[in-house]
Parts: C-alpha cells; sequence; structure tokens
C-alpha cells in the first residue's frame, strides 16, 4: 500500500515531511483524526513513540498507540496528574467497594449461620 | 630541632588532608561527578545547582530516571514543570515517575491497561455484591423456621446465573466506565478474595514529601509494595468518563473485538474470569463462614498484599520486545 497517492498520515502532515510507504506512523494516525499525533506529540515528542513502536510487535503496535493517546490527552487535561488520577479515583472505588462486600458477606454468614442453627435443631428434634 | 620539625609535617599533613575533604565537599556541593542527580549523569552532563531534576531524581536510583527519559524525554517534563507552581511539581512529578514505570512494566497498554483493570474489577466487585444482596435480601424477607430449600436453590441459581454468558450480554451494569478487555486472574491468591491491584495503598495524604517517590524504584516493589499517589482529583474522574468518550470508544471497539491476537486471547480470558467468579463467590461465602473473626481475615490480606502485587506485577509485564524477538 503506498501513500504516494493517498493523503499524508497526521503524523507526516504535523511534522511537515514525505509521509512514505514504510512510515511507521502511518497505520496508526490517519489523517482523519490530526488531534491525536498532535497530542502524543507534544507530550512523549516524535521520536519516543517511534522507539516505543518499534520495540513492540506488530500487532500490538495499534494498543500501544491508543494508550499513548489517552495517557496524552490526560496529561494535557491535567497537567500534575495525568492519567494517574484517574487510576487513584479508580483505586479508592476498588477498595470501598471491597470494604462493602466484607460487611455484606459477614452479615450475610450471620443470617446463614443463625437459620442453620435452627435447622440443626429442627432436626435434631425430630431425630430424637 | 627534630621534634619540632617532626610537628611541623604532621601539621602539614593534617592539613592537607583537611584541604582535601574541603576540596571534595566544594565539589559535591557544586555538582561535581560524585553529586550528579540521576539525569545528568545519564546525560553526562555537569549537574548545576538549580538542576530543575535534581530534587526528583536521585543518583542512587538511575532506573526512575531512565523509565522517563523513554517515555517523556528531558524537554517534555521541563516544559511540563515549566508551567506549574511551585507546588504542583513535586506531585507532578511523582505521577510522571509512576506513569513511566508502569510504562515500562507494560509497553502496549501502560496506565491504560491499568485503569481498564480496575475497572473491570470494579464491575466484578459490584456484581458480586449486587448477588450477595439479593440473597440477604432473601434472608431478610424469609420468616426464620428453617425454609432452606428454597434459599439455597436462589442462592444457587443467583451464582451459576453471574457466571453464566446471560450476565455478560445483560446491560444491566452499575458502572458507566464498563470497558471489559482486560482479564485479570482473580483466583490467585488462596482465599479467593478479589483485591485490588495497588492493595498495598492506603489513604495517602496529598501532601507527600518528595521522598514519597524512593518507593518508585524497582528496587523497592517486591520489598515496600508499590502504589500511586493518592489522587481525588476531579480531573481523574473526567477523565474517566471522557475516556469513553474519546479514544475509549476506539478503545473499547478494539477491545471487545477480535482486532488482534493479544486482546481476542484476553476477550476470551476475561469470560473464563467470570465463570470463575461463581467458584469466587461460592468459595469465599464458605471461607467467611469459616472465619470467626475479622482479625483473621486482615492478617490473610497482609499476606496476600504482595503476593497480589508480584502476580498483578507479572500479569502486566507484557515486555516482549520486537527488536529481542527479531534478533532471536
Amino acid at each position: 500500500m503506498s501513500n504516494y497517492t493517498n493523503s499524508p498520515c497526521a503524523a507526516c502532515k504535523f511534522l511537515r515531511r514525505k509521509c512514505t510507504s514504510d512510515c511507521v506512523f502511518a497505520p496508526y494516525f490517519p489523517p482523519e483524526e490530526p488531534t491525536k499525533f498532535a497530542n502524543v506529540h507534544r507530550i512523549f515528542g516524535a521520536s519516543n513513540v517511534s522507539k516505543i513502536l518499534h520495540e513492540v510487535a506488530p500487532h500490538q503496535r495499534e494498543d500501544a498507540v491508543n494508550s499513548l493517546a489517552y495517557e496524552a490527552e490526560a496529561r494535557l487535561k491535567d497537567p500534575v496528574y495525568g492519567c494517574v488520577g484517574a487510576i487513584s479515583v479508580l483505586q479508592r472505588q476498588v477498595l470501598r467497594l471491597q470494604r462493602e462486600l466484607e460487611e455484606t458477606n459477614a452479615d450475610l454468614m450471620r443470617y446463614a449461620s443463625c437459620l442453620g442453627s435452627e435447622t440443626t435443631s429442627a432436626y435434631g428434634g425430630r431425630r430424637g | 630541632m627534630s621534634n619540632t620539625k617532626h610537628i611541623h609535617k604532621g601539621l602539614l599533613e593534617r592539613l592537607l588532608d583537611l584541604l582535601l575533604i574541603a576540596l571534595i565537599v566544594y565539589m559535591t556541593l557544586k555538582g561535581g561527578t560524585s553529586g550528579a542527580c540521576a539525569a545528568c549523569k545519564y546525560q553526562r552532563r555537569r549537574c548545576a545547582a538549580d538542576c530543575p531534576l535534581a530534587p526528583y531524581f536521585p543518583a542512587e536510583q538511575p532506573k526512575l530516571f531512565q523509565n522517563v527519559h523513554r517515555l517523556f524525554g528531558v524537554r517534555s517534563i521541563v516544559k511540563i514543570l515549566e508551567k506549574l507552581d511551585e507546588t504542583q511539581k513535586p506531585e507532578a512529578m511523582k505521577s510522571i515517575i509512576f506513569q513511566s514505570y508502569v510504562r515500562d512494566r507494560s509497553p502496549v497498554h501502560g496506565c491504560l491497561g491499568v485503569t481498564q483493570q480496575l475497572q473491570y474489577m470494579i464491575w466484578f466487585a459490584e456484581e458480586e455484591l449486587k448477588a450477595v444482596n439479593s440473597q440477604l435480601q432473601l434472608y431478610r424477607s424469609q420468616p426464620q423456621n428453617g425454609q432452606n430449600q428454597n434459599q439455597n436453590h436462589n442462592h444457587n441459581q443467583m451464582i451459576h446465573e453471574l457466571g453464566s454468558d446471560h450476565y455478560k450480554q445483560q446491560e444491566d451494569v452499575t458502572s458507566q466506565q464498563l470497558d471489559l478487555g482486560m482479564g485479570l486472574n482473580v483466583n490467585n491468591n488462596q482465599s479467593n478474595v478479589v483485591t485490588p491491584f495497588f492493595s498495598s495503598l492506603l489513604p495517602v495524604s496529598e501532601t507527600q514529601q518528595p521522598q514519597m517517590s524512593y518507593t518508585y524504584s524497582c528496587s523497592e516493589v517486591n520489598n515496600n509494595g508499590y502504589s500511586p499517589p493518592a489522587y481525588n482529583t476531579d480531573s481523574g474522574k473526567e477523565i474517566l468518563t471522557n475516556n469513553n468518550n474519546v479514544w475509549g470508544d476506539q478503545n473499547r471497539f478494539l477491545y471487545n473485538n477480535n482486532n488482534g491476537g493479544g486482546y481476542s486471547n484476553q476477550n476470551e480470558s476475561c469470560h473464563e474470569m467470570k465463570s470463575n467468579g461463581v467458584m469466587a463467590i461460592q468459595s469465599q461465602l464458605v471461607n467467611l463462614q469459616m472465619v470467626s473473626n475479622h482479625q483473621r481475615v486482615e492478617e490473610e490480606e497482609a499476606d496476600h498484599e504482595y503476593d497480589e502485587l508480584h502476580q498483578f506485577l507479572d500479569i502486566i509485564d507484557d515486555r516482549q520486545s520486537f527488536g529481542d524477538s527479531k534478533e532471536a
């Protein structure tokens, strides 16, 4: 697939260079999404992204680019915490849910043990 | 006479020693090669007294800076720091160091992978809570005269539904940030309790000292546990809600479809995790039945904290350098 007849990818457009057929960015930064590359470039830089893409397997590159795009956007929205703020919020949520689950399970066990003891006494009475 | 000469010689030696010590201290204070921060050492340049990165990258932890340099680059870090207040800089650097560490451990998914795994854990915990609450409601509504058979039947039915495809297709999910795709092995620990990724995270004050960054060093992960800074930011929540609107839609599309070998496998393991969730609930109820006091549960959790951390780090460690594999 050649990029000579197609429009250059968003990365090459941004960097104002010729988009060759073996451009590493072309499959992952389509020209319809210029913001995606702009964000990634602002935060991580094109050379870092290129190195990361070369370090992962080809079938994982799209996922890598999407995760970088997500992190870049998060960092632009929140320069102090970036995507780590979201992680922190989720962790608190997990801890809260776990605590709630423990309490609810404890309640359930209390009920179950009460009913269990009643059943045992009922059976004991029948046998006796 | 000879004694005087001897004394003068001794004094001279001591003076030379003192001068040498003073010179070493001077060089250290001025940022000589022995006092350079990890950033300047890596870049092989003189570490100035006003080096902006020196407070965050101690020389004893070169890996911290290497991770950051690989992901962000020095210029980007400096640009980010320039826009922030003095009070915000330590927090920002902590988050950057953490983000870089996660990217080092998981070059493909990075923090997005962590986010999705946490979202999955939340979804799973909410579903489990719903099931347990339903069972509890059943117990509360039933008259306490030993009608166990109906209750057990309903209980088993509910547990079965939780692990079946029926639940997978149901739209009744409480979490709006649901983003399935990252399977999580929740049955690793012996008690089968779902513990969060960073289970060592306790309520951490947001006014942490910069020294907290030391816990992020790779060498300390297995000893002290590893936890991200605790943030309770509105932007964090905003990022979560917008995640599904921006790249999240694409991510969800990608992660829920067989778009690549990696994610198709993870979708399958995700389904497997839900089936195993049946076992998790049943065994969890049994375990709790055997536990007579809360202290024993806490002890078990404390023991499994670092086990969970190791297991999670093993799961997210998808370092499979394409370059290395090519060479192989």
